[in-house]
């Protein structure tokens, strides 16, 4: 194996002649853009009604779109892999039903939300088994986890609503770990944090993009395709699991309907946030500035009291107006 | 040291079979430390193929492979196919990464990691650099998928390089490769041969390219090993395309046999198609064959213009009847200019139609058909037949078929379509050289019938054989000049272009 090996002399990485990687701005030009667009929002809402600028309406903001921006980071994952989960929503509702009944059968807190998140882990696996294993269309797939998933909501109960057994659970998502800063915004950054970092960072990170980006040629290359894609599945599931938990912490109260509008946004938080549902692009801050935006543009309707049945178009202008900034900021050779 | 000791890898008596057609009937292989390999055979003989099951990607079922290391002792399959690599005829890079990404992943194997991205960097330019050091510096930080075709062929390239190989299976490398470029990686090949005894396995079609790199060469015919290690030295030209079995048509009527008689008796100016740029125009009678060379920059803007693909404008094609411009390869097929793409995976072949919606395709453009006709099925088996394509069905997928077969379907959709201009991109990459010959053919058949055929090609000699004039474009993709039939030249054609050949 010695001798006539190939052996490239390694050099210490170039420095003066090459660029190591791009500039910040550069780097994060789409989500600089939804961050001033989210600003400008805020500020155009402020100028109708005055209190929308105050430190207690931000607070029912990132209240409000805390679920939503952890559901958006995990469906994030299975975008970057070029795939797409539906299922969110369901599981997001599943495991309100079933933590809330097993508290109701004398679980406590911690071992019912442990319950609750095996709920997640169990969809997350199904859908990578079928997705992998099976070879069967991420789309088809989801679909179906998200039908049996949301059916299996309302059988729990029997479609009742169930409150909440354990009197300390709401310290999951009001309590402090860290004194001052409330847990639903620690875990959504640190949650941020953790999942840049991987994607950016670590290799397996890095494979989440060469899957999405060609997934035969990541094959080819030998990177582990289906165990990417495997993993994508399930920390999407178990992200909607958590963010389920934190929301019947909340409001004290397991509702079978609860996620059902939610599938929808998260996979819009993650197309305002510069991904592309061809897969290989995509980044956590912008999908967690994109749950962001959809939470301001709703908070925004409500206080301005435009009618609610508007959300839904506003929101859809709101990801028009972002994609297609999107699309011609970019190079236009790239446009086919 | 024996002869078998010198050998990284030896293949006996292998066979393959897809259901009831068996592809390799017994190919015996070997490759020796340190040799350029020059591995031949027509359009489905079974090169790629062989190829695959040596990587592994497919089974074989009779035959073994024997990997060695340089000591000669046997290795494992497993231990001898991971210092295999391949460079696919079809790139196979990931778009949204970095060039950096691209060649130094493969090289992290623990997901739990950290990616160190100026390790990445140094480890891609390290390998980059062997064949383009400016390129190398200029490039490690752009998304493949910003890169043209022969840029991201010299990624790919450098990843195999990089991967510490010590055979690498260059499939048709060079193919995408502008002369200067395919020099390079020359020179990158004989120096690392020479000084690491890497060893390089060179499918291509360019006999000339064969004859400038390759020590040895092994030729596979329909499934059999014909000639087995043979120094190139001892085989002629016409020895190679003989055991090829490609001398039938070889002999076949050549560029400068009967001149199309077509145009002297239409030469009426409504015929005439003109194509026009800003200090250039250029009037183009009926039947011509116009040759267009030089580096990609020039002809693909000019063809981007003929097929109504363009966003400038920059060309301008006018014919009495049709409008100012061109707006949409659509319009432009509707009135009978066709276009045959040389970015054969990308952008030509429809990888989940079968081949009768692949070869029919343009037909029904044309048309403006509204359904898929019962007669469409004799059609297509009519043109297979003309174009001498085997294949077990019409309704088979493009990609049971080998690449140069692929490409005949590309040519199929505009064969015998009564079309006004048709613009050739390549048509002979990838194809071998029966089938080449096959295809100049083609060319003048169509020319005679009274269509105008602009045709880009790398390959000066094939333009100057077949063509009536050729415009060349420099490495500026500005417009040099233009030469015609009477003052053919290889000299004056490299002198425009500032390529050689």
């Amino acid at each position: 194996m010695t001798g006539t090996q190939v052996q490239i002399a390694p050099t210490e990485a170039p420095t003066t002649e090459i660029r190591q990687r791009e500039s910040l701005f550069s780097a994060y030009r789409t989500e600089i853009t939804i961050a001033l667009a989210i600003v400008l929002l805020a500020l155009a809402v402020g100028s109708q009604v005055p209190q929308a600028l105050t430190w207690g309406n931000f607070a029912n903001i990132t209240q409000a779109g805390a679920p939503l921006i952890l559901m958006s980071l995990g469906v994030l994952l299975v975008v970057i892999t070029g795939g797409i989960d539906l299922s969110v929503g369901s599981v997001f509702s599943l495991t309100g039903m079933v933590t809330a009944q097993a508290m109701a059968n004398g679980f406590g807190g911690i071992s019912a939300s442990l319950i609750g998140l095996g709920v997640g882990l169990l969809f997350g696996s199904i859908n990578g088994f079928l997705v992998t294993i099976a070879g069967l269309a991420p789309f088809v797939v989801t679909l179906i986890t998200f039908a049996v998933a949301g059916s299996l909501a309302f059988i729990v109960t029997n479609g009742r609503s169930m409150p909440i057994g354990d009197p300390d659970f709401w310290l999951l998502n009001s309590g402090s770990l860290i004194p001052g800063v409330p847990n639903y915004i620690l875990f959504c950054v640190v949650l941020l944090i953790a999942i840049e970092v991987f994607l950016k960072k670590m290799v397996a990170g890095r494979w989440f993009y060469a899957v999405g980006s060609s997934s035969t040629a990541a094959y080819l290359l030998g990177i582990p395709v289906k165990r990417t894609k495997f993993m994508a599945y399930v920390a999407s599931s178990l992200l909607a699991s958590f963010s389920g938990l934190l929301t019947i912490s909340y409001i004290l109260n397991a509702e079978s309907t609860a996620g059902s509008s939610l599938m929808l946004q998260a996979i819009a938080a993650v197309v305002i946030g510069g991904a592309s549902l061809l897969g290989g692009t995509g980044t956590a801050i912008g999908a967690v500035l994109g749950a962001l935006m959809i939470t301001v543009i709703q908070n925004g309707v409500n206080l301005i009291g435009i009618n609610s049945f508007w959300q839904g178009s506003v929101t859809g202008v709101a990801i028009l107006i972002a994609v297609l900034i999107d699309r011609f900021s970019k190079s236009r050779r790239e446009a086919v | 040291m024996s002869e078998t000791s010198k050998n990284v890898i030896t293949v006996r008596g292998l066979t393959k079979s897809y259901g009831a057609t068996s592809v390799l009937k017994g190919v015996d292989f070997s490759v020796a430390r340190g040799e350029v390999h020059a591995l031949l055979g027509g359009n489905g003989a079974g090169k790629s193929t062989m190829i695959r099951i040596i990587t592994g990607a497919t089974s074989k079922n009779e035959g073994d492979i024997r990997f060695f290391d340089s000591e000669g002792r046997e290795r494992s399959e497993a231990e001898g196919r991971a210092k295999v690599a391949v460079v696919h005829q079809e790139l196979a890079l990931l778009p949204h990464l970095t060039v950096a990404e691209n060649i130094a992943l493969p090289h992290h194997r623990k997901g739990a990691a950290v990616f160190r991205r100026a390790v990445a960097a140094g480890q891609a330019y390290d390998a980059l650099r062997m064949i383009d050091q400016d390129f190398a510096a200029r490039s490690l930080h752009r998304l493949v998928g910003s890169l043209t075709l022969h840029e991201g062929q010299m990624v790919e390239i450098a990843r195999a390089l990089s991967s510490g190989a010590e055979l690498i299976l260059l499939d048709e490398p060079t193919a995408n490769l502008t002369a200067l470029e395919t020099e390079r990686l020359f020179a990158v090949l004989r120096r690392l041969t020479r000084d690491t005894g890497l060893s390089v396995v060179f499918v291509s079609h360019r006999m000339k390219e064969i004859r400038q790199i390759a020590n040895v060469c092994t030729i596979i015919r329909d499934g059999r090993t014909v000639v087995d290690r043979q120094a190139m030295e001892e085989l002629t030209d016409a020895g190679i395309i003989e055991k090829m079995g490609q001398v039938a048509t070889s002999h076949a009527p050549e560029g400068a046999a009967p001149r199309p008689e077509y145009r002297r008796d239409v030469g009426s100016a409504t015929d005439i198609i003109t194509i026009e740029e800003a200090g250039f125009r250029l009037e183009l009678l009926p039947g011509t064959v116009l040759g267009v060379a030089g580096a990609p920059a020039g002809p693909a803007a000019l063809i981007e213009g003929l097929t109504g693909a363009a966003r400038k404008k920059r060309w301008t094609v006018a014919r009495a009847g049709w409008p100012d411009h061109l707006r949409s390869p659509r319009m432009a097929a509707r009135l009978g200019a066709g276009f045959v793409t040389g970015d054969r995976a990308h952008k030509g072949v429809l990888h989940s139609l079968p081949i009768i919606d692949n070869v029919l395709a343009s037909r029904r453009v044309t048309r403006g058909s509204l359904l898929t006709g019962r007669s469409e099925g004799a059609e297509c088996i009519d043109l297979l037949n003309a174009l001498k394509v085997k294949a077990a069905s019409v309704w088979d997928l493009p990609n049971t078929l080998s690449g140069g077969t692929q490409q005949k379907l590309l040519l199929a959709r505009w064969l015998g379509v009564p079309s006004r201009l048709l613009v050739l991109e390549e048509p002979t990459r990838g194809v071998d050289i029966g089938t080449k010959r096959e295809i100049y053919q083609l060319i003048r058949q169509m020319a005679a019938s009274g269509t105008v055929i602009i045709w880009w090609s790398t390959e000066n000699v094939e333009l100057l054989e077949v063509c009536d004039r050729v415009i060349a474009f420099d490495t500026e993709g500005r417009c040099a000049g233009m030469l015609e039939r009477d003052d053919f030249s290889e000299e004056k054609l490299v002198s425009l272009t500032g390529m050689a050949a």
